[in-house]
């Protein structure tokens, strides 16, 4: 039974001409949206492995050098683009790919995307995640929208009906007629995906297991979808009314919930200015420890405790470097202020995601951006954890750098490091945290999208068995 | 055969039908007459168990129709005064879908059978059912009919709208299907083909069966009189 009536819509469907149309639509949209993003893919992996190569052998030769002016000089790190990143390239393309790190200051990564682009690029980007996100299910409401309405509107509900097919059986073969289209072609892109994805080189971290996650992300998306728009169907009259009905659900869902949400996150734990948070962090910073003053009150204080620590009465009888070791000391203060202040930012970051997940429960395209962009780690908790892990390389480089002055000179002296020291600083290699990890604090998400699908699911089965 | 005891329905106030006594048997054509509102397509929709009766029982089969709502569909067909079938699909497919729904499944040429039997012509089958005329759609209907070999056939005024030469052959269909045994039951204005092809006649009025009698026992004048005086417009005639 259920076969015939899967058998029959699919025929439907196929012989219409608006489906035809749309799905060659997204057919080009999908592959195009994948051309692209590989090759732009492929184009910033190439510059990433350049620009890595590039900076560390300019970094290594840099010569002969006193070790503070290299810590000036200082170094970019580079972010390596995930490759799941070909399917949704999330916050990826606002938060830049490379930071620079130097002493004294810790820097915003930089080099994104949308700072190389046009105006124009404010109204979006063709990806892959764009259409398995808004275009796939507005497909998904063509097929669906009339699936009962038709058969009152065409008066085929009552012979229908006389064959004894039962409600459930009905509803089930509607069900999975209306998802196995969107399904089909979300396999497609997926296997398409992860077969270029995995037979390129130089691809970083690929495993089949996230993106047969985000697949099955995908596919709970969907199904809940499907729920939403049948169970529109079965209530509405006329299939204008479904129409109309699934697509202000869509608006709804995909495009007013999540600026709602945002305006809320942003109006409760609003950020500060670039501007005003340099100011904060100039004044902390101007209350501590400056490594170049050595006139400044906690210089003063510094140099009484060491000098009473090893016991001498001048910095010059000090068994190392002195200078180098307040300005050691002066950046570990520095570093303790940007901690401060980062992780306050954090924290709003936090809250405002806080917020903005809370708003998960009202629409199910929610819970899926945020799956979608954790799984393909270009979401903001990736950045944070690049940012966190450069900076953390940033002060192990300027207690390198110190050290070597520090430990090879005398106060007074002007260390000049040989050519080979600057190799003995370990390379910075990011490494993103385990797949596991990324899964488990996503839990919550995931069960919300569970319970959206168990939900609809409910509500449907209901409504369908009182019909 | 088809059994309906004291058969009533009510919507608040308002009795659509009024404990209907009716037994069709098996080789029988029972014609309901009666004016719009008379109750005749309220006798089909609770045959059909797609309305459930306030009171009485309606039998299919010697099942009850509410308790056994599934299984008698198995033994009936279902022709509605306009039978709709899906446009982008062809009569086979219709037919096809129809059957498998109803957890028969036939191969090509059976189908093609059916069809045939059915009086529908071969260049037919395979054409999509958007351009078909109601006559077509309806032999399409029969076609389900003897494909399901249903012993009961439930009509709704299946030869409104149709032309003399598709009505009478829709009635050919009727008696072909009454000599194999099957019990029919049709709401009709067309007082002529009920007399042609009925083997019982029973007029109706507000909800209540006002007559019943054989086809034989009178004659087609007779029959008009009594239908125009249920419908209350022989004195306003005279």
């Amino acid at each position: 039974m259920i076969f015939h009536v899967v058998k029959k819509e699919l025929q439907e469907t196929l012989r219409d001409g608006r489906f035809k149309i749309s799905t060659a639509i997204v057919f080009v949209l999908l592959t195009v949206s994948l051309v692209l993003t590989f090759n732009q893919y492929q184009y910033n992996n190439a510059q990433y492995i350049e620009a890595q190569k590039n900076e560390r052998s300019l970094w290594e030769e840099q010569g002969e050098k006193n070790p503070h002016s290299a810590a000036h000089y200082g170094n970019y790190v580079f972010k390596p683009k995930s490759p799941l990143s070909l399917i949704d390239q999330g916050v990826e393309k606002y938060t830049g790919i490379s930071i620079f790190l130097e002493a004294h200051n810790r820097n915003e990564a930089q080099f994104s995307n949308a700072s190389d682009q046009t105006a124009l690029s404010r109204f979006g980007e063709l990806t892959p995640s764009f259409i398995l996100l808004y275009i796939l299910p507005l497909i998904l409401i063509l097929i669906g929208y009339d699936a009962y309405t038709k058969e009152l509107e065409k008066g085929t509900f009552a012979i229908l009906k006389s064959q004894g097919i039962s409600n459930t059986k009905l509803l089930f073969g509607k069900w999975l007629s209306v998802l196995i289209p969107i399904v089909t072609i979300t396999t497609l892109l997926f296997l398409f995906g992860g077969l270029i994805l995995s037979n390129t080189s130089d691809i970083g971290v690929f495993n089949w297991e996230a993106l047969g996650v985000l697949y099955i992300v995908y596919l709970i998306y969907y199904l809940i979808l499907t729920n939403i728009v049948l169970f529109i169907s079965l209530i509405a009259k006329k299939s204008g009314v479904a129409l109309v009905s699934s697509l202000v659900f869509w608006v709804l869902a995909c495009f007013i919930t999540p600026k709602i949400a945002s305006n809320i996150a942003d109006s409760k734990y609003p950020y500060p200015t670039n501007q005003e948070f340099s100011k904060r962090v100039a004044e902390d910073r101007k209350k501590g420890l400056d490594g170049h003053n050595p006139w400044s009150e906690e210089a003063k204080k510094l140099e009484e405790e060491v000098l009473r620590k090893y016991n001498v009465d001048s910095v010059h009888k000090l068994p190392f470097n002195y200078s180098a070791y307040r300005m050691q000391k002066g950046e570990e203060y520095q570093a303790k202020v940007y901690a401060k202040h980062y992780s306050w930012l954090d924290e709003q970051a936090q809250k405002q995601e806080k917020v903005y997940k809370s708003t998960s429960m009202i629409s199910p395209f929610l819970p899926t951006r945020f799956l979608s962009m954790a799984i393909s780690r270009t979401d903001y908790q990736s950045h944070r954890d690049f940012s966190e892990k450069a900076e953390t390389y940033r002060v192990k480089t300027q207690e390198f750098l110190n050290g070597l002055t520090e430990k090879n000179s005398r106060y007074g002296e002007r260390y000049v490091a040989s050519a080979n020291a600057w190799k003995k600083l370990p390379k910075f290699e990011y490494k993103p945290p385990p797949f596991s990890q990324i899964l488990n604090s996503n839990t919550p998400m995931m069960l919300i999208l569970i319970v959206w699908f168990a939900v609809t699911g409910a509500v449907l089965f209901f409504i369908n068995k009182n019909h | 055969m088809i059994i309906t005891r004291d058969l009533t329905k009510k919507y608040g106030d308002f009795t659509a039908l009024n404990k209907l006594n009716l037994k069709v048997n098996e080789g029988e054509i029972f014609c309901l007459l009666g004016a719009n509102g008379a109750g005749k397509s309220t006798t089909i929709n609770l045959l059909l168990n797609f309305i459930t009766p306030s009171s009485g029982k309606a039998f299919i089969n010697g099942l009850n129709v509410t308790d056994n709502a599934r299984e008698t569909k198995a033994f009936l067909t279902y022709i509605p005064e306009n039978l709709m079938l899906y446009p982008t699909l062809t009569a086979i497919e219709n037919l096809d879908y129809f059957l498998g729904i109803g957890g028969k499944n036939f191969s090509r040429k059976e189908l093609e059978f059916f069809l045939h039997e059915a009086g529908l012509q071969q260049e037919a089958f395979h054409k999509r059912v958007q351009f078909f005329s109601k006559g077509m759609r309806q032999k399409v209907g029969i076609a389900l009919a003897i494909a399901k070999d249903a012993n009961v056939l439930l009509l709704d005024e299946p030869t409104s709208g149709l032309d003399p030469k598709s009505s009478n052959e829709f009635g050919e269909l009727l008696l072909k299907m009454k000599k194999n045994g099957v019990a029919i039951l049709m709401t009709t204005h067309d007082i002529f083909r009920a007399k042609e092809i009925g083997t019982h006649i029973g007029i109706m009025k507000q909800g209540q069966l006002k007559y019943n009698f054989s086809c034989n026992d009178k004659s087609l004048q007779e029959i008009e009189n009594l239908y125009l005086e249920t419908m209350s417009l022989k004195d306003n005639l005279l």
